[in-house]
């Protein structure tokens, strides 16, 4: 090797110069379209966001155009709340119509959380860069919990009425008569069924 | 005589230490060195061609079964599940961010690492260390630096190939047999990656590479005892590379998950 | 001229050398005999600096070697060149790489040059035309001459011999002391040549020590080493096998 150069040289050469071609392609397929193309920035405000990472999906009408690029919890003193707000990024391309609404949905299995925006029908005032949108919040678990148990205290309060034979549903259900008549009167129509055509005379 | 077994473990200990002392000694020697100039750009591309191009062949055998494994075995899942096209992503996701350095980094000390470990300590046997000594040529600036850089640069060449040729893997299997379409395998696989994935793994690949070149040249010059103490010194440096590569990828692993969230 | 004062060192708990004392004049062709694992090797070694002593020193024309820096070293071994016992032959590179390559390595000398250096070597010591052969083609001997040719392609001051002559027939054996002898009589070089063959000491010897018990028992003229007293020595040059040497060990054992 040091008296006269052999083809070492090439073949080392070719080996890595491949090797540098695969890290292009994965680094090209896997920015995609985030890294390569341009877009603009606009700003969502909401007041829960069920976890919602940077680097979320956004998705438009159903399509993914962008992601989400960071996410400030800042406190409003005048509404004495907390605000999230995020900054999202749109490809170029795309325009949102200022009426859009948008939340935050789950997708599939991995219940990966993403934003999702309903176009609305204001296309000639479109979102400009920097523009802000209000989010619909997402209903927090504890939320949904709050529901279903009023909801539930609802339905047990009737069911005790009817355990304590109150109510007509209750009367419907405990009262042997009711069944008692319900019964000779089933027996009295089947053995005379012309009863049911039988129109009694309305004394006027 | 009950001592016995505690004077065993105690010789033990000191061995390891000093296998760990004298492995930074020889760690901050090369990497002095191979900064220090005259650079012998010869000997390096031997051990790039030895390192990279001949273990192409093995990596590459080795990464498409681990695909075919990987895409079959999740698959037994996924389909109990109903989604087959998260095969893709997991596939993906666990050969570009671990099987494919690891693998690579195995297969490489098993066969570069063990060769020099056997080429070293035949050179120390036959005193042809001492002899590079004499003639004023550093053994580690000759012998190790080349090995050090090479295996350094070729690890992650090797796990680039190694992961795209462990995603085709996947890719035949899912493609072939469980009928998922093309485009779909490949949207998800890319979709699931993301630049922080690709570069830990390839950091890793370039550790475990320095750690293969070191352990092995180390193993290499402590070589006594003729032909026997080579194959001794051979099978413990493919050992000690195998045990150090898993602690390494433990610990780096913890750390990108800590840290780098 | 080399100067060795006090010299000592152990492995492992061992002592090999205590306090060896030896001077070695320029232009001076020095034999150090002793039996096979005496430390001869190991005194060679710390006249190259690959071997550190515990106490005392060793001055290379007026430098002590163990406090050289890193440029001083490579100066030192510029000038001092080592035959090793098996020849050391580097098995990755061919013949004439091997002889060339501390011209390879430490100079920027052109290619034509190089070759003819080379050549001149190899034929020095009778093997021209092997340059491409690989030293797993060669036999033992051709190896130590390979490794003698390696050594004179710098165009040392002073050559370290280990054993030249072990394991080669008489004829080669003969001729590589020829060699040596050629050496120190036309290039004027300093040799130290560790051997146990006799016949082969006072072929090329201009003072001959016998090294026992990791010191110099005598050093001299092979004539009055011939003649001498010393039952040590004595037993040794005439290859006997009892004398107070053996005697010594049955003794310790």
């Amino acid at each position: 090797m040091i008296f006269g150069k052999t083809k070492l040289e090439l073949k080392v050469g070719v080996f890595v110069f491949i090797s540098l071609a695969i890290l292009v392609i994965f680094l090209l397929s896997i920015g995609g379209f985030k890294t390569w193309s341009s877009g603009y920035r606009i700003n969502v405000n909401f007041s829960f966001v069920n976890g919602v990472k940077v680097g979320a999906p956004v998705r438009f009408a159903g399509v993914d155009v962008g992601e989400v690029k960071k996410i400030h919890l800042e406190f409003v003193p005048e509404q004495s709340r907390s605000n999230v707000h995020l900054v999202i990024w749109i490809r170029d391309i795309i325009k949102i119509p200022s009426d859009s609404s948008v939340w935050v949905n789950t997708l599939g299995l991995l219940g990966e959380k993403y934003i999702e925006i309903i176009p609305g029908k204001d296309y000639v005032n479109c979102l400009k860069v920097n523009d802000y949108l209000t989010g619909v919040d997402p209903l927090p678990i504890h939320a949904i919990f709050n529901r279903a148990e009023n909801i539930m205290r609802n339905l047990d309060e009737g069911l005790s009425q009817i355990r304590n034979k109150e109510g007509s549903l209750g009367k419907l259900i405990y009262e042997d008569n009711i069944y008692n008549e319900l019964e000779a009167f089933m027996a009295d129509v089947r053995k005379n069924p012309w009863k049911l055509f039988y129109k009694t005379k309305e004394k006027k | 005589m009950f001592m016995l077994p505690f004077i065993d473990l105690g010789r033990k200990v000191i061995g390891f230490l000093h296998f760990i002392g004298g492995l930074t000694n020889l760690a901050a020697q090369t990497v002095y060195l191979t900064f220090k100039p005259p650079y012998k750009y010869e000997h390096t591309i031997v051990q790039l061609k030895k390192a990279g191009y001949d273990s192409f062949p093995i990596v590459s055998v080795v990464a498409l079964f681990i695909g075919f494994i990987f895409a079959l075995q999740s698959a037994y899942f996924m389909q109990k599940l109903g989604s087959e096209m998260y095969i893709a992503s997991l596939v993906a996701l666990s050969i570009v961010r671990e099987l494919g350095p690891v693998i690579t980094a195995l297969v490489v000390a098993g066969r570069v690492g063990a060769s020099n470990t056997a080429e070293l300590g035949s050179m120390q046997v036959t005193e042809q260390i001492d002899a590079l000594e004499t003639m004023a040529t550093n053994p580690i600036k000759y012998l190790v630096v080349p090995r050090f850089v090479a295996l350094g640069i070729m690890l992650p060449v090797l796990t680039l190939y190694a992961n795209i040729i462990g995603i085709l893997g996947g890719y035949l299997i899912c493609v072939m047999k469980l009928g998922i379409s093309s485009s779909m395998y490949m949207n998800i696989t890319f979709d699931s990656l993301s630049f922080k994935d690709l570069f830990t793994g390839l950091f890793k690949a370039w550790i475990f590479g320095m750690l293969i070149a070191l352990i092995s040249c180390h193993e290499g010059f402590n070589v006594t005892g003729g032909a026997e103490g080579v194959g001794k010194a051979t099978t413990r440096s493919v050992v000690f590379t195998f045990i150090m590569i898993i602690a390494a990828d433990c610990f780096f692993t913890a750390l990108f998950y800590f840290i780098l969230t | 001229m080399i100067k060795i004062k006090e010299l000592t060192k152990r492995f492992n708990n061992v002592l090999v050398l205590k306090d060896l004392n030896l001077d070695i004049q320029t232009g001076q062709t020095c034999v150090i005999i002793g039996r096979s694992g005496c430390g001869k090797s190991v005194l060679l070694k710390h006249i190259i600096g690959l071997l550190k002593p515990d106490k005392g020193k060793v001055l290379v024309d007026g430098k002590e070697v163990a406090l050289m820096k890193e440029l001083e070293l490579t100066a030192l071994r510029s000038k001092v060149s080592m035959v090793f016992q098996g020849g050391a032959l580097f098995d990755s590179l061919n013949v004439a790489e091997n002889v060339g390559f501390g011209l390879i390595e430490h100079t920027r000398i052109n290619r034509e040059e190089l070759l003819e250096r080379v050549e001149e070597s190899l034929s020095m010591v009778g093997l021209g035309g092997i340059g491409n052969l690989a030293p797993s083609e060669l036999s033992g001997g051709m190896k130590k001459r390979v490794a003698l040719a390696r050594a004179i392609c710098i165009r040392p001051e002073i050559i370290l011999y280990d054993e030249p002559t072990t394991g080669l027939d008489p004829i080669n054996a003969d001729s590589i002391n020829e060699l040596i002898r050629s050496l120190h009589d036309k290039l004027k070089v300093t040799s130290v040549v560790v051997t146990h063959d006799m016949k082969s000491a006072y072929h090329i010897a201009d003072k001959i020590a016998m090294m026992y018990k990791g010191k110099i028992v005598l050093e001299g003229a092979p004539s009055e080493i011939q003649k001498t007293a010393d039952p040590v020595v004595h037993q040794f040059i005439n290859g006997l096998s009892k004398g107070p040497i053996t005697e010594a060990i049955d003794t310790f054992k």
